[in-house]
């Protein structure tokens, strides 16, 4: 490494600033093939150069975090405090800390971290405030408009809550985060309050029912009516289990998929059953 | 139409680039585009109820990884405006939503798939720490590449569409359009397969159960759900990690409790 800065303490104001390039960016640039990486790169540039005024350190921090990165981006905010923190770490310790090690965290921790941030942001959070927002609007009024927007700073409050600790988890305790099972039972709790909403919102948003009906009695009744009895919600329950078996046995074939529901849907209705 | 064509046009650009992580689903909600819409055509309120519509199809979508499994953005800039400018149904305005919706998510592979090639370019300004480079491949090359590719297909689906599509859903039989309508209403399940396939495992399956028979059987609304869902996750969350901190203190015992396996949890 070159010549160092005498003073290269990060300030609150650089890793905010990191947060914001970062929040504005990072789906700007995302590509199949490298993802989130050019925001990543984006977001860290003011801090790495106020690390590594030497060019030729600079230039490597810079590929450094080109390289392959996917993560929600609120709750992954996290892995950018750590990336700050390891980055300074670096330089104070001149060298010890290796730029691969760097990325093998970053790396490590975008999956577990995404799987969190889907169902927290956009699995619980998201159609909280965004079906608040529907039902105000139903019949015409404009107030669900301005309630989307409470999405904004319900979110960035958690995300840069989440970017300073991770910048302070990175600077004391990183190794034992990942040893201990701390982060183990985050990821079972959030996994356990996604497929709970999941569950939930999926009994009121995917629609599916039977048509027809016959009489009985004198009275006409729904083919529906007799499969609510039975178990209420089977149609939709049976089409995400389907959707979910072909993508655990094929992986993400999105065109196959929508394709097919449409196809499916079409055929059913054709003869009658949907 | 031309004010709410060029309108549909710049402001699928403007979504489809993504500005804000927590604002990009909101730009693109088909209940956040009603508004303007509604101003431009001098029909707020009917704008809102076809908004509020479609942007039920779309609420619970998840999408991991940025893969959408269908394009809210397109489905709801063409659903309410030409929807509105015929008078339709909101029933009828989500039959023309849907398709394009459909469309949509082939726009944005295409559009990640160029995004790579800015991600190589930004490579080589890294190498001669080229900053300016670096912000205008993650800023400006987006933008203006999503201009070349969105701006045409909403612009003129929106200009020349409401007469085109109103002959068009005339000239369909039922049974298809009951058809689109049907799958309209399985979309959201795409989603919710996806993201339990990435975080369902087999020994907190059954939660997601829960959570859908609560709703089936109670009625109770999503905000309600999530009152349960909370605490039911925290205490899960706590008594694993009790009886893991009990294993661990009852190994350390000469005389561990038999009962304390019987509280472990996964």
């Amino acid at each position: 490494m070159g010549k160092m800065k005498e003073n290269t303490t990060i300030t609150k104001k650089d890793i905010w600033r990191t947060f914001w390039r970062w929040w504005w960016t990072c789906e700007m640039s995302n590509s199949y093939e490298r993802m989130q990486s050019v925001a990543y790169c984006y977001a860290m540039m003011p801090v790495l150069r106020k690390l590594y005024p030497d060019n030729e350190d600079y230039s490597e921090a810079l590929q450094r975090h080109l390289t392959f990165f996917n993560t929600e981006g609120i709750v992954g905010s996290v892995i950018l405090g750590i990336s700050v923190a390891m980055e300074e770490e670096r330089v104070e310790s001149q060298g010890k800390m290796p730029g691969e090690t760097i990325i093998a965290v970053k790396t490590a921790l975008m999956g577990p971290v995404a799987g969190i941030g889907d169902t927290i942001t956009w699995g619980t959070v998201k159609p909280l405030i965004f079906t608040l927002a529907l039902t105000a609007s139903v019949k015409g009024s404009i107030l669900g408009f301005f309630l989307l927007f409470l999405f904004v700073p319900a979110t960035v409050i958690y995300g840069w809550y989440l970017m300073v600790m991770g910048y302070k988890v990175g600077k004391t305790a990183f190794a034992s985060l990942l040893e201990s099972g701390w982060i183990n039972r985050i990821i079972t709790g959030a996994g356990i309050l996604g497929l709970f909403m999941i569950g939930a919102l999926s009994a009121t948003t995917v629609k599916l029912q039977f048509a027809g009906t016959y009489m009985s009695a004198g009275a006409e009744k729904t083919f529906q009516s007799i499969a609510d009895g039975l178990v209420p919600g089977m149609l939709p329950l049976l089409a995400i289990m389907a959707i979910y078996m072909f993508i655990k046995k094929k992986g993400h074939k999105f065109g196959t998929i929508i394709i097919a529901t449409l196809v499916i849907a079409m055929s059913l209705s054709f003869i009658g059953i949907v | 139409m031309f004010y709410v064509a060029l309108f549909a046009g710049l402001w699928y650009t403007f979504a489809g680039w993504r500005p804000g992580y927590s604002t990009h689903e909101i730009w693109m909600f088909p209940l956040m585009v009603a508004l303007p819409i509604g101003l431009i055509m001098g029909n707020v309120p009917g704008a809102m109820i076809l908004g509020s519509a479609i942007g039920m199809l779309y609420v619970g979508m998840v999408a991991p990884g940025s893969e959408t499994p269908a394009d809210m953005s397109l489905a709801g800039l063409i659903g309410i405006s030409i929807g509105l400018s015929i008078n339709a149904d909101p029933g009828t305005a989500i039959m023309i939503a849907v398709p394009f919706g459909i469309l949509g998510v082939f726009l944005n592979q295409i559009r990640r798939t160029i995004n790579a090639k800015f991600a190589h370019m930004a490579d080589k300004h890294a190498l001669s720490c080229d900053e300016k480079g670096i912000a205008r491949c993650a800023i400006l090359y987006p933008l203006i590449m999503n201009f070349v590719l969105k701006f045409p297909p909403a612009f003129v689906t929106v200009y020349y569409g409401a007469a085109v599509v109103e002959k068009f859903i005339a000239m369909l039989p039922g049974w298809m359009l009951n058809g689109i309508a049907v799958a309209g209403g399985v979309l959201p399940a795409i989603g919710f397969a996806i993201i339990i396939s990435m975080i369902g495992k087999r020994s907190i399956f059954p939660f997601f159960f829960l959570g859908f028979f609560l709703v089936q059987y109670f009625h109770v609304s999503t905000i309600a759900a999530a009152c349960f869902g909370v605490p039911i996750a925290v205490i899960i969350v706590l008594l694993t990690k009790e009886s893991q901190d009990e294993v661990i203190a009852s190994t350390n015992k000469v005389d561990a409790d038999s009962s304390d396996d019987e509280l472990e949890v996964g």
